[in-house]
């Protein structure tokens, strides 16, 4: 571990390094290896991306919002912004330059709905502190756009705090989208993300997430339905220590020239016992040109542990299909039913039924360009 | 607490390596080191034909231009590959008419091994070609072999006698710069085991090979070739032993199967070189090359191996299913204890249609051991309706050790299914305290826990091979349960 | 047989059995009955001397000897039996090699001769058709995807196998049907001697309509609170756990 960097503009210099020595990662780079992202865009892009615009839509009260943009950031953004940066090479670009960003803070028992909008090109850093038994939903919306976006976001979950965050984010096919999303979980607090990815020219979301007090959990889950286009989620989970939980669910349905990530990797710290721990990634493969790509990961250092994943690759069960369509069902029709019923577990993973709605809409309209 | 009380009981195991003695015997050596005049000289003491040569020194200039691989989760200290001998053979080498003129140390050796060369051969009904470091010794029940028209034989002695078979396989799966060990086996391997099995015969027997390494600081580079021809069928076991050295041995070798249409090939392995002592010290470095190729339609190849020594165990048996209809099959136990360090797995590489892969995988971690299981399965375009299954559990005993699985999941073919689960845990306290309650002790619960544990791969194993793996496991994890 | 004398034990650093006292000779069925959370278990593996399970005062006396300092197969291999609650599945490990490598090892422990596989196989059968237990059953992993029924039968089963001279039933009742209950009950009756004495442990009275004890004991907060004969226990069924509790107090 390296030693805690003492100021914000230092930890700056140390991401701007850490970029230019590791550039633009590359498939023989491990992390990145079914998501070529020196590809498709070249080192000097994201050093001039420029700031990405977002703008807050709804905040409840009581919930403190700094502009990074602007000058002179409070203390609990100086200390904590780029705290949780760890090594990856686009997160410390979007350290290093992100021009754009807000911090928010909700104190002590504070709770709300928070939605957030990002847009267009560019880099973006976002900071979120939770202090004691806060409890927050944060809704990540984006919109359609063209060219490369990269934003960092670090999330610090006080005791017995409650963070759900939902990310959606819309088919758009000459978008290049990467968020890196970094949490710490202390005692007692829960951490739920989920990711719905529609695709993109290339699209990625990496959660590093400690659990770093006894009590903490988190539950992640996702979705990527793709008809075209790519998606990836790799997520960390440290069990930093013992008494710990964290669960994960992702379904993939890929069709077309579609690519459909997962890589998932839970540690197990040394002396982390009582952990548990349970992953499932699942894949439908529906196009002749599709791939899905699935790397669930288990390292474990404690002995009194019970971890364990599972993941699978399929196409649609010709027998269901047969049933359905024994009871009428045209074939599209019952296609974009056992997909969705395949989809299901996961989208219900997400607590907001607005949200819910509207991953369903949108699954719904992957969907049909698939059956 | 009971950390300390299973570093205590670990360390008494130091001693109970049984395979830990040295034979006495006059060994011919290569000079130390590696270079050009290393090859030349394995193969002039072979006397192999010019286009070996040629074939290795072509290994060793590839050899030269390539890097070490760092991406397994092993550790050691760097290897100096010229500070080693590539090629050790018992001095007087005889031309044996029969077993009474073989050296009777070298018998000796193979009676503390507990292989049965003798009479008992015939009775156990097993072929034995005893690699003795890097010379074929002695082989034993050639002429029932002859009369299937199977060819069992050293490979030094094929490349001489069969050289078009040889010339025709030999890199035709694990090419020579497949990767730098495989490599480096091409331009020094020293002997190994050739067998060919022409169509449509079913061997009459099970092939055997104990491999011991014995001189000191030398690397065994041995390389297998077997082929099963059209619509045979082989099973071929292989034991590795080594003695007891404070210094680390590299152990480099590669194995090629090939199975033409309706052809199969089942290849065991017990490994249970020698793993180092109760600090770490010595032990084998185990780096090895294992691949097959269902070539033709409708062949199989499953790999069975149980693996309890070598420091270092970097080894991932694969099978490439080209042919339509193909099966392979992995089943794998891998027992760390100590310091051991175990990277293993396999590829099952799926590109003909209606191809289909199975892997079982159970791996023990003990002490302060890590063992990691790194898989791959992989399924091209054309692998129409290709399926697989896998299923990897991972057992923890203590506190100290790692265990970590670490499978890659690739599918390019909308008709595939692929399946994989994976677990982790320890050995269930309640378990342990319903086997004390019905009165067998701790040790024996922990090593029929284990084995039951295990069974599913042990099943795999020849009747005889499974009953000595049983009892490796017990005692490779004797007195690590505190 | 055994004599239990002002015990007191941990689980988890919470004091469960709190001064419990319990005699029971040889040839004597005893019930000990008792609401949730009595200590009911605690006792039985404490008896088992399961890890974890802390004694803190008093005594626990076997066949004249400490019972408390020996390790849990030791007091196997001197016959004390414990039929679990929630007998344990061992996937990999079949029915009859468990049988044979338990009954081999107390065999060892006691310096008497090991049996083969042909002479464990008859000696199981034997004692298999009486709980209809199936070849089958045997040949399968221990107690993995074994129905309730199905699991404490082989309970019975290795007790009648092993011989013991103290046998704990824990909640042998419980998940039980009623045609399940009787074979079970049958089989334990079957095993009543002049030379070994059983504790039976449970929640209801049901149980004891089929296995009629000698004394029934009354546990509560980790205490005998009240003894009787068979009679207790239907005295219970009709007043409750409550009543008697006050009752006693």
């Amino acid at each position: 571990m390296n030693a805690p960097i003492s100021t914000l503009d230092a930890r700056r210099a140390k991401a701007v390094e850490a970029f230019r020595v590791k550039g633009v990662p590359h498939r023989r780079v491990e992390e990145w290896k079914y998501s070529d992202l020196h590809a498709v865009l070249g080192a000097d892009k994201v050093e001039q991306a420029g700031a990405a615009k977002w703008a807050v839509e709804t905040l409840p009260r009581g919930v403190e919002l700094f502009d990074l943009a602007a000058g002179n950031p409070p203390d609990w953004v100086q200390q904590r912004l780029g705290s949780l940066s760890n090594t990856g090479a686009m997160e410390a670009a979007s350290l290093a330059f992100a021009k754009s960003g807000f911090a928010l803070r909700v104190a002590k028992n504070g709770s709300g709905e928070v939605r957030v909008r990002f847009s267009g090109e560019g880099q973006a850093r976002v900071l979120v502190v939770l202090e004691e038994s806060a409890a927050v939903t944060l809704i990540e919306e984006a919109d359609e756009f063209s060219g490369f976006q990269n934003i960092g976001v670090e999330l610090v979950l006080g005791p017995n705090a409650r963070l759900t965050q939902t990310r959606l984010t819309p088919k758009a096919d000459q978008a290049i989208r990467i968020c890196e999303i970094a949490a710490s979980v202390a005692k007692d607090a829960v951490y739920r993300a989920h990711i719905a990815d529609f695709g993109g020219k290339l699209s990625r979301t990496e959660l590093h997430i400690g659990l770093d007090g006894a009590g903490a959990e988190t539950h992640l889950s996702g979705v990527g339905a793709l008809n075209d286009g790519h998606a990836d989620v790799t997520a960390h989970v440290v069990h930093a220590s013992g008494k710990t939980r964290s669960t994960q669910l992702f379904k993939y349905v890929a069709g077309g020239h579609a690519r459909g990530v997962y890589q998932g990797k839970v540690t197990v710290a040394e002396g982390a016992n009582g952990s548990d721990s349970r992953q499932t990634a699942k894949g439908l493969l529906l196009g002749n040109r599709a791939e899905i790509d699935l790397k669930p990961e288990l390292e474990i250092l404690a002995d009194d542990v019970q971890c364990a994943h599972g993941a699978a690759i399929g196409d649609l069960d010709a027998e269901s299909l047969f049933y359905l369509r024994s009871r009428g069902i045209p074939e599209a029709e019952a296609r974009a039913l056992l997909m969705r019923a395949f989809i299901g577990d996961a989208v219900d993973q997400i607590e907001s039924e607005s949200v819910r709605a509207s991953v369903w809409q949108a699954v719904d309209a992957a969907l049909e360009g698939l059956s | 607490m009971a950390a300390i009380e299973t570093r205590e009981k670990v360390a008494e195991l130091g001693d109970k390596y049984k395979y830990g003695f040295v034979t006495d015997i006059e060994m011919e050596r290569a000079p130390k080191g590696l270079s050009e005049d290393t090859v030349k000289y394995i193969s002039a003491k072979k006397n192999e034909p010019g286009w070996m040569l040629e074939w290795r020194l072509g290994a060793f200039a590839r050899w030269k231009e390539m890097r070490e691989p760092n991406w397994a989760r092993v550790h050691y200290p760097k290897i100096d590959y010229q500070d080693a001998y590539y090629y050790a053979a018992p001095k007087n080498t005889p031309k044996k008419q029969s077993l009474d003129e073989v050296d009777p140390k070298l018998l000796e050796t193979y009676k503390k091994l507990g292989i049965p060369l003798h009479e008992q051969m015939a009775l156990a009904g097993v072929a034995v070609d005893a690699v003795f470091d890097s010379v074929s010794v002695a082989t034993t029940f050639k002429d029932k072999l002859n009369e299937a028209g199977v060819i069992f034989c050293a490979i030094s002695e094929a490349i001489r006698d069969h050289s078009e078979l040889v010339k025709k396989y030999l890199g035709s799966v694990v090419p020579v710069s497949d990767n730098f060990f495989a490599t480096l086996n091409s331009a020094v391997f020293s002997d190994g085991t050739f067998v060919y099995v022409p169509k449509g015969v079913r061997c009459p027997m099970e092939l055997s090979t104990y491999f011991r390494i014995n001189a000191n600081n030398t690397g065994q580079f041995e390389r297998t070739l077997i082929i099963a021809d059209e619509g045979a069928y082989v099973s071929y076991l292989e034991g590795c032993t080594a003695p007891k050295r404070d210094e680390n041995q590299l152990h480099a070798a590669v194995v090629e199967l090939i199975a033409l249409e309706g052809a199969e090939i089942k290849y065991s392995t017990v490994q249970n070189w020698y793993p180092g002592d109760e600090n770490g010290l010595g032990g084998i470095y185990n780096f090895v090359t294992k691949r097959g190729d269902c070539r033709g339609a409708r062949s199989k190849i499953s790999w069975t191996q149980v693996e309890t020594g070598s420091a270092i165990t970097w080894k991932y048996p694969s099978v490439i299913l080209r042919g339509d209809d193909t099966v392979g099959e992995f089943y794998s136990i891998a027992i760390a204890n100590h310091f051991q360090q175990a990277d293993t797995g396999t590829k099952m590489i799926h590109l003909g249609k209606n191809t289909k892969s199975r892997i079982i995988s159970k791996g023990i971690s003990a002490g302060k051991a890590q063992n990691t299981y790194r898989g791959l399965v992989s399924v091209h375009p054309k692998a129409e309706k290709a399926r697989n299954y896998t299923q990897c559990d991972s057992l923890l005993i203590g506190g100290e050790c790692g265990a970590h699985t670490v499978p890659y999941i690739e599918a390019r073919n909308p008709t595939a299914r692929i399946e994989h689960e994976a677990t982790t845990s320890k050995i269930a306290e309640d378990q342990l305290f319903y086997c004390l309650q019905r009165g067998i002790p701790q040790d024996e619960a922990v090593s029929l826990i284990v084995n039951g544990f295990c069974k599913e791969v042990l099943q795999q194993l020849p009747m005889e091979f499974a009953v000595e793996a049983q009892k490796l496991v017990s005692i490779s994890l004797e007195g690590s349960v505190g | 047989m055994l004599e239990i004398k002002d015990l007191h034990a941990k689980v988890d650093g919470k004091e469960i059995l709190k001064g419990l006292t319990l005699s029971v000779g040889a040839g004597e069925v005893h019930a000990i009955m008792g609401p949730n959370g009595s200590g009911k278990s605690t006792l039985s593996y404490v008896l088992a001397g399961r890890a974890g399970y802390e004694i803190t005062g008093g005594s626990i006396t076997y066949k004249g000897e400490d019972l408390t300092t020996m390790s849990p197969d030791q007091r196997a291999s001197k016959g004390v039996f414990l039929a679990m609650q929630y007998p344990v599945e061992i996937p990999g490990v079949t029915t009859l090699t468990f049988l044979k490598t338990a009954l081999n090892a107390q065999r060892r422990a006691r310096g008497e001769k090991e049996v083969d596989a042909v002479g464990v196989l008859r000696l199981v059968r034997e004692k298999a058709a009486a709980m209809k237990v199936s070849e089958e059953m045997l040949k399968r992993a221990l107690n993995v995807g074994f129905s309730g029924g199905e699991k404490k039968r082989l309970e019975i089963l290795q007790m009648a196998l092993f011989q013991p001279a103290l046998a704990v039933l824990d909640e042998t009742d419980s998940g039980l049907d009623i045609d399940a209950l009787k074979l079970v009950a049958e089989g334990v009756n079957a095993l009543r001697a002049p030379d070994r004495a059983m504790l039976v442990i449970t929640h209801y009275q049901r149980l004891l309509d089929y296995i009629v004890p000698d004394r029934v004991h009354v546990l509560s907060a980790g205490r005998i609170i009240k003894e009787g004969g068979k009679e207790l226990a239907h005295e219970l069924e009709a007043k409750g756990y409550e009543q008697i509790i006050k009752d006693a107090a």
